[in-house]
């Protein structure tokens, strides 16, 4: 259809960020134009045209309809590139681009001297040296689809939230949930805050933000899709900050609350963290590599599939060496160990890349070319063997991974998220669905060529442990919303854990699918908290099936497809994650703990959902108040939910059904493999799937048995409300009180922190002598004072101050005290003279 | 002629110079102290000549430079009783201690 139809894929990206420009221009002229609001002339009647009082509603829908057409674009392209048959570089340029963004090192015409030395050894032309940040896009067939997945359910969360903000449409919102000490303080910032009420009395007023929200959502999606077509680490840094800076804005939407004001900042600070271990592994990269350019990282430290002798003995490896003896001339020269000792030796051993054509390289050592020694030279360049050491190799993967854990809730920086939760609800869908959380384990399936076997060892481990304790602090939480955002943390445990013990398919299979069930589960929440006005206390809930039944029961589809139910697209990546750990954990038989706490997990999962489903929608109505104004949402918030149903159940289907490896989207996410995987984790898969059947059966008979334990625990014998609200032994109170993580940190960081700067603004205060004069507002100074800050800086200059006062005595008018001086002087100055003459 | 060699002419200019120097660092009127500098001028003056006369690598330079010294004098008198005279028209006095306005 196009020469490059991965330029769909760039429209579709900027679509939302036009739509995100023209409402902040929009609104920002408006905000400039409103003094002249009521005076009429061209600017009042620019405020007029650009929405007057009201929020920006027209702003909203072509929000809307941008990511709709966004959308449109994105299943034209997934299209596009299934049934593109190009092979090679074509397909390459066909689904790439790259083009300097900035350029940091001189595009150097004259190559260095030892590339001139190899170009008149092979022939071969230089290339130009890069060192430039890039922009650039590359679409494969996990870009595809999950770009896809994105712009689907964002396009149904736009819809959504046209229902659900639908109040903050009128011009002036009351918001219940700010304390009264709060309201109306400042009416230059509320300007409603202060009309029809006295300053401090009655609910709390604001404008409404219908408009803003649309902004904040498309710059979200914008930033999320950016992220995903990214070809280089830095694009996906950039996008990366973007969508934390989103997070923040959307979290803090009710910025008014200070809960929800402390949540955004603690979403921003925890990923701060992450944040910063990225930008080690970004560094690290750049430092050894030269380029942030994922597909040339990847050719830089795994060895090539082909030499110029024909198919590699050992492709797509991570080869090690040692420094040995350097040569002759000073250039160093590596040494692989033996080939019993594969893969071991402190440097990593890095490819030349920059021939197209693998003319004359050779996979050191272990080609046909028996020699196992060859030289680095001082300047590691594109065209030449490099070495970095392997050391630090491994903190490049575990930085990239730490931004990883942040962005994904893992577990040391898991805690955000289940704040997160004070944004209104289909922010929460956005996030902790679509696109923020699976950024983190879309990069690490990005980058899983360039991650050590360590690494990976360490994410297995991280995504263990989180989705085991997410699952188990999910089972006694009582907000509707936390319940689900545990359930994402331990979800997107299972995605980290799949893709650390080299189920890559089945971790990204995992993502989209969980992607469109969690969409869904967030919107029915969403849908029932709107119904109860905002109660999202599943005890105050019960019976709410007879009410909304369109929201119950595609919630229950969601219910299934999250607990692995067989045939809805959850069983279908769980079974293969579940496959995955048991290849693992079979294998490597002292790393048992990644296959038993899936396992388990699968039981808890269960569990808590069918939990949270029954304690809402089945039972007796437990809160009369809120059962009686509960009602059915509006087609616009329904009709959502129904699609999304639809693709929880339907997304992940293959033929035949009942084969989980037989998925069709499995399939197509397969094509975008990296050669690692198998490289690394071959015998693993292997083993998995002889033991594929009987795994999957364990799995779904625990979930079985969680189910059943839920309906034994909540639906067969109705809990009381009071059953509800007692308290529970020890185990219960770690449990809710989220293994005291935060209390944790409170006490191993903020306090500490909090101490420090404390102490710090004490030494910066100033120092006083004395009480505070009668008629003076401060204390006087103290001269000299070198125990603060301030004193220390001061001092110098007092002390010149001190030395110019006594000096000023000297100066007497009398001349002949100056001339006493002069003679005196003079003869001293003399006897000096004569003295060194001597 | 006996010749009388450098050092008397050495210590007639030291004395004309210490002279000249008490006399600035005593006298209270402006004039006086005029004199004390005239004094140590030619004390100076005297240093040279004698320098030039006995110490033949000097050449003329011992004149020349007397010349200028005198020269120096002349407008060094002209400028300083410029001054004195300003002085006295707006303190009435030439009493060097009066001249403190400027002290810090």
């Amino acid at each position: 259809m196009f020469d490059t139809p991965g330029r769909l894929y760039v429209v579709a990206t900027v679509l939302p960020l036009a739509a995100f420009v023209l409402l902040l221009v929009g609104g920002g002229v408006r905000a400039a134009c409103r003094p002249f609001r009521r005076q009429g002339g061209f600017c009042g009647n620019l405020y007029w045209v650009c929405g007057g009082d009201q929020p920006l509603k027209t702003g909203a829908y072509l929000a809307t309809a941008f990511m709709a057409l966004a959308a449109a674009l994105a299943v034209l392209g997934l299209v596009e590139f299934l049934t593109d048959t190009s092979e090679g570089p074509l397909r390459s340029s066909r689904w790439s681009e790259r083009a300097d963004w900035v350029r940091l090192g001189p595009l150097d015409t004259a190559p260095p001297p030892e590339w001139e030395k190899q170009r008149a050894e092979y022939d071969r032309p230089a290339p130009p040296v890069a060192l430039a940040l890039e922009v650039g896009y590359r679409i494969d067939s996990l870009t595809a689809v999950a770009f896809a997945m994105v712009t689907v359910i964002g396009t149904l969360i736009f819809v959504f939230s046209l229902g659900y903000m639908r109040e903050e449409a009128n011009e002036t919102v009351e918001d219940h949930e700010v304390p009264p000490a709060a309201t109306g303080s400042d009416p230059r910032t509320h300007p409603h805050a202060a009309t029809g009420h006295g300053s401090g009395a009655g609910p709390f007023r604001r404008r409404g933000r219908f408009g803003r929200f649309f902004l904040y959502l498309s710059l979200f999606a914008f930033s999320m899709l950016n992220l995903l077509i990214a070809d280089n680490l830095f694009q996906v840094f950039v996008s990366w900050e973007l969508v934390g800076v989103c997070s923040f804005l959307l979290i803090g939407f009710y910025y008014e609350r200070p809960k929800a004001a402390t949540a955004a900042n603690k979403a921003f600070i925890v990923n701060r963290i992450g944040d910063a271990g990225f930008l080690v592994g970004i560094m690290v990269a750049w430092t050894y590599f030269g380029t942030l350019n994922v597909e040339e990282l990847t050719r830089r430290v795994r060895s090539a599939d082909r030499d110029s002798h024909g198919p590699a003995q050992y492709p797509d490896r991570l080869i090690r060496g040692n420094p040995g003896q350097p040569y002759r001339d000073g250039t160093p020269k590596y040494e692989l160990p033996v080939k019993e000792e594969f893969g071991t030796g402190s440097s990593l051993i890095l490819m030349p890349i920059a021939a197209e054509e693998p003319d004359h390289t050779h996979t050191p050592g272990y080609g046909p070319h028996k020699d196992r020694r060859f030289r680095v030279p001082a300047a590691q360049t594109y065209t030449t063997y490099g070495a970095i050491p392997y050391w630090l190799f491994v903190v490049m993967g575990l930085g990239i991974f730490l931004g990883c854990v942040g962005k994904s809730a893992q577990m040391p920086l898991h805690t955000w998220l289940p704040d997160a939760m004070e944004g209104p609800t289909p922010v929460s869908a956005l996030i902790h669905a679509a696109t923020m959380v699976a950024a983190g384990v879309y990069l690490v399936g990005r980058c899983f060529p360039l991650l050590a076997p360590e690494v990976l060892l360490v994410i297995a481990y991280v995504g263990a442990v989180t989705l085991f304790v997410s699952a188990t602090i999910a089972l006694v939480q009582t907000d509707i919303k936390r319940i689900l955002a545990y359930s994402t943390c331990s979800q997107l445990g299972f995605m980290m854990l799949a893709l650390g013990v080299g189920g890559w398919v089945a971790g990204l299979l995992h993502l989209i699918t969980h992607a469109f069930f969690k969409a869904l589960l967030f919107l029915g929440a969403g849908s029932v908290i709107h119904a109860c006005h905002h109660e999202q206390d599943v005890r105050k809930m019960g019976g709410l099936r007879r009410k909304m039944p369109l929201t119950a029961y595609t919630m229950l589809v969601g219910v299934l497809a999250i607990s692995g139910a067989p045939f809805l697209s959850g069983w279908y990546s769980k079974d293969q994650i579940i496959a995955a750990a048991v290849g693992y954990g079979l294998r490597h038989q002292h790393h048992v703990l990644l296959l038993v706490l899936p396992l388990v997990t699968t039981a808890l999962t269960a569990f808590y959902m069918f939990r949270l489903w029954l304690l809402t929608f089945t039972g007796e109505p437990r809160d009369r108040h809120v059962h009686d104004q509960a009602h059915e949402s509006p087609a616009v918030m329904t009709v959502p939910l129904v699609l999304l149903a639809l693709l929880s159940i339907g997304v992940a289907w293959g033929w035949p059904p009942w084969d989980a490896e037989a998925s069709y989207l499995g399939q197509v996410l397969h094509k975008a493999e990296p050669a690692a995987v198998t490289v690394e984790f071959g015998q693993d898969r292997d083993l998995g799937h002889e033991h594929h059947l009987p795994a999957g059966a364990l799995a779904l008979l625990l979930a079985v048995a969680g189910a059943a334990a839920a309906w034994w625990s909540f639906g067969r014998r109705r809990p009381t409300t009071e059953s509800l609200y007692a308290g529970g032994g020890p185990g219960y109170r770690f449990l809710l009180n989220k293994w005291y993580f935060d209390e944790v940190y409170d006490a191993a960081v903020l306090r500490p922190t909090v101490t420090l700067a404390r102490v710090a603004a004490a030494a910066d205060k100033r120092p006083t002598d004395g009480p505070v004069p009668p008629g003076e507002a401060e204390p006087p100074p103290r001269r000299f004072d070198l125990l603060t800050l301030d004193g220390l800086l001061n001092a110098p200059g007092q002390a010149l101050l001190v030395l110019g006062r006594s000096l000023r005595g000297l100066q007497t008018g009398s001349l002949r005290t100056y001339v006493l001086w002069l003679g005196l002087t003079a003869t001293l100055l003399l006897a000096i003279l004569a003295a060194l003459a001597r | 002629m006996s010749e009388l060699g450098l050092p008397p002419f050495l210590i007639l200019s030291a004395f004309l110079f210490v002279c000249g120097v008490v006399c600035i660092a005593t006298k209270r009127n402006a004039i006086a102290v005029l004199m004390g500098v005239e004094l140590v001028l030619n004390a100076a003056n005297l240093n040279l000549i004698a320098f030039a006369r006995f110490r033949p690598g000097f050449g003329l330079d011992g004149q020349v430079f007397t010349l200028l010294v005198i020269v120096l004098a002349a407008a060094e008198a002209a400028v300083a009783l410029a001054i004195i005279l300003n002085f006295y028209n707006n303190h009435a006095t030439v009493d060097v201690d009066e001249a403190n306005e400027l002290k810090g």
